[in-house]
């Protein structure tokens, strides 16, 4: 359940809240100083999903903004205002999503949002943000109608997003698949906005980039599948050589332990898994994780070989016992990229802060990364690799990474139409 | 084909089995037990920390569901028993209450994350059927289903403890007036509908993720699947599983976008031919 404040609590911060923002107008004159006089603290909302099977997800996602928030404040905060994160249950839904954003700006006082797991969630909850007037930063929620639609074409430009779409998912995926001897490709993906486009933009790719491959068939499964022997069964009966899955959370992990059961590593020469590189399924596979499995994640703890990547794992690790998953990273990011932007803009107006997060360059855990003028989105590149089973590690990790530079699998402005 | 219809067959046992404990405690104590689904949770749970304990399967499948009775006993003696002559909807709130609590008590002792113990040496193996795979695990779940129903069936019919269990369920005042002691029997009819679901739990932790929120995923199915085989019916409870298992795996096949929906128009389509489900007891 979501964390609910008292009323009382509630009303007073937000009195104080307006009374400090109200103080904070008259802005610091001359040389860049600690203290930019902001409102104190500054507010982010972050939804994702706290509960239910894939409530693993939503944890990882509130690690990775609560450590954020921990050492922005134990440096002075964002430019002398601390920062202060209040986290709400997603649940997936859009009209949950939707209700969450409202009560963030409208009642609890949010300067900015963050998180979002859900595709749909994204789409909605974008709609709305300009008469919310404030910035949406999406850290996991990945459909390419996000950048391309709402913030490209229609200019929704409070809308930002510091994970990798389902380019990862559909594009670097087919750059794997194409040097794979396998032509017959099949798929179980979950029926909704994510499975349904990333297995088109996979297919369509691919076709481009290895004509003579067929794509046998696909069994799409409903959110909160419980068993995948009947798409297992359906899928099988089609004799593919190659599985293409966009499974996550517990699904993933179920998928894959049943398929195992089915023998379908056996029979197959090849299975991916868009995040099958994420830590809750690295973890909840565990032994069972067959090796040779592709996988990949919005960011791979292991890649890139950086200090701040080895910085941000080590204090990850000594905060929370885990090693991070991405949704960990993206959501640290999202509030970095917001300390950032608004020391750069001085102010926390949001067209100000619009303006210093276009074209803003940052250096994360998952590497050097700018965020795009055209559509908001933040492009880094992050690897494919092999599920292996190395004894130093705790859990599986990827070997055999295979490392594609965004130019190569970043669809651009102005977006041509994916065909097929 | 056929092939596909076998496995449906397979993913309905678990259904039946928490679908037969939910439907056993209607239709003898009037209580439509929502935290039905978070005891098929915990028999996960409890069969996983026995195979954390043990490093047995076996072990884990009699300790956890054994377990989940106990949980059910205190349930029913500590809480449920209170609220019998309070309208339904008192009732309905209690047992949804116990959803919260237990997922989030499973939340805070075992973290969100997810556990998934390996499948059996024993089990994990296959065999062949025409050019079809089925996992040994699906036949010993179908085999596992057709016993837990002979004994159910053993035991309603052929024992005099089912016979006033059947007496109770057909007439509580008369059952009562002839020196039933309901309350007892109440909470041993409780505790054998959680050892069900708990066996279903236990059944499925070493093929299916292990997650704080997995009762609720199975709750809806097994509703549906009581109201279409008749409240309080296990026969029902039984012939509606398998409906609803082939139902998924031939609409997966022949109509995938409608899949969602068939197990719900099957049930809507009973309710208005058959309100009182297909081998339910047309009361009044």
């Amino acid at each position: 359940m979501a964390p609910r404040r008292g009323t009382t609590r509630r009303r007073f911060l937000k009195s104080t809240g307006l009374a400090l923002a109200g103080l904070g107008l008259p802005r610091a004159i001359g040389a860049a100083t600690a203290d930019l006089k902001l409102k104190k603290p500054i507010k982010i909302g972050c939804q994702t999903i706290l509960s239910g099977p894939l409530g693993g997800y939503g944890e990882f996602m509130r690690k990775g903004a609560t450590l954020a928030m921990e050492e922005i404040n134990a440096q002075g905060g964002i430019g002398g205002s601390p920062i202060e994160i209040s986290f709400r249950d997603e649940e997936l839904k859009v009209d949950v999503g939707v209700k969450n954003a409202r009560y963030f700006v409208e009642d609890w006082g949010a300067d900015f949002l963050i998180g979002i797991d859900s595709s749909a969630v994204a789409l909605a909850v974008g709609e709305i943000m300009p008469s919310l007037n404030r910035i949406l930063i999406v850290t996991h929620g990945a459909t390419e109608k996000y950048n391309e639609d709402l913030v490209f074409k229609r200019h929704v430009r409070q809308c930002f997003r510091v994970c990798v779409p389902v380019y990862q998912d559909g594009i670097a995926s087919a750059l794997v698949a194409k040097d794979l001897p396998v032509k017959r490709w099949a798929t179980i993906s979950p029926d909704y906005e994510y499975g349904h486009t990333s297995w088109r933009m996979f297919r369509a790719y691919l076709k481009r980039f290895k004509p003579d491959v067929e794509f046998v068939g696909e069994s799409f499964a409903k959110f909160g599948t419980v068993d995948f022997s009947s798409h297992i069964s359906k899928v099988m009966g089609l004799s593919p050589e190659g599985i293409f899955s966009t499974e996550w959370g517990g699904e993933a992990v179920t998928m894959v332990k049943q398929a195992k059961l089915f023998k379908v590593f056996e029979q197959t020469k090849a299975f991916m898994i868009g995040m099958g590189a994420a830590m809750d399924v690295l973890q909840g596979l565990g032994a069972d994780y067959p090796d040779g499995v592709w996988a990949s994640g919005r960011y791979y703890f292991g890649y890139p070989d950086s200090a701040e990547n080895k910085r941000f794992n080590e204090a990850f690790r000594k905060r929370w016992d885990t090693y991070p998953s991405y949704p960990s990273e993206t959501a640290y990011t999202a509030v970095q990229a917001l300390k950032k932007a608004v020391e750069k803009a001085r102010s926390v107006e949001t067209e100000k802060v619009i303006e210093a997060l276009e074209g803003l360059e940052l250096d994360r855990p998952a590497g050097k990364c700018v965020i795009r003028k055209e559509d908001h989105q933040a492009v880094y590149a992050v690897p494919w690799g092999q599920i292996r089973h190395d004894p130093k590690f705790p859990m599986p990790t990827l070997t055999n990474l295979k490392v594609f530079t965004t130019d190569e699998y970043y669809r651009k402005p102005p977006f041509a139409p994916v065909e097929g | 084909m056929l092939f596909q219809g076998l496995v449906g067959l397979s993913e309905a046992m678990y259904l039946w089995l928490v679908a037969a404990g939910l439907s056993l405690i209607f239709g003898v104590m009037r209580v439509l037990n929502f935290a039905h689904g978070s005891l098929y949770m915990l028999g996960a749970y409890f069969a996983w920390v026995a195979f954390r304990v043990s490093g047995s399967f076996w072990v884990a499948l009699l300790v956890g569901p054994l377990v989940v009775a106990a949980v059910g006993w205190a349930m029913e003696f500590g809480f449920l028993r209170r609220v019998y002559s309070a309208p339904e909807a008192f009732q309905l709130l209690l047992t949804f209450a116990f959803v919260l609590i237990l997922d989030d008590a499973v939340k805070l002792v075992f973290g969100p994350v997810y556990q998934s113990p390996p499948t059996p040496a024993a089990l994990s193996g296959a065999v062949l059927i025409g050019h079809s795979v089925l996992p040994t695990y699906h036949l010993f779940i179908l085999g596992v289903g057709a016993l837990v129903g002979l004994g159910l069936w053993v035991f309603l019919e052929k024992t005099s403890f089912g016979l006033v269990i059947r007496a109770t369920a057909a007439d509580r005042e008369m059952a009562r007036a002839l020196g039933v002691r309901a309350s007892r029997l109440f909470t041993w009819v409780f505790i054998l509908g959680a050892w069900l679901a708990g066996l279903g739990g236990a059944l499925s932790m070493p093929v299916r993720a292990i997650s704080p929120g997995m009762g609720e995923l199975i709750i809806i199915e097994a509703f549906v699947v009581v109201v279409l085989g008749g409240l309080g019916s296990l026969r029902g409870a039984f012939v509606g599983s398998l409906l609803i298992g082939l139902l998924h795996a031939y609409g997966l096949l022949f109509m995938p976008v409608f899949e969602l929906a068939l197990g719900y128009m099957a049930m809507a389509l009973v309710l208005i031919v058959r309100p009182w489900g297909l081998f339910g007891i047309r009361e009044g």
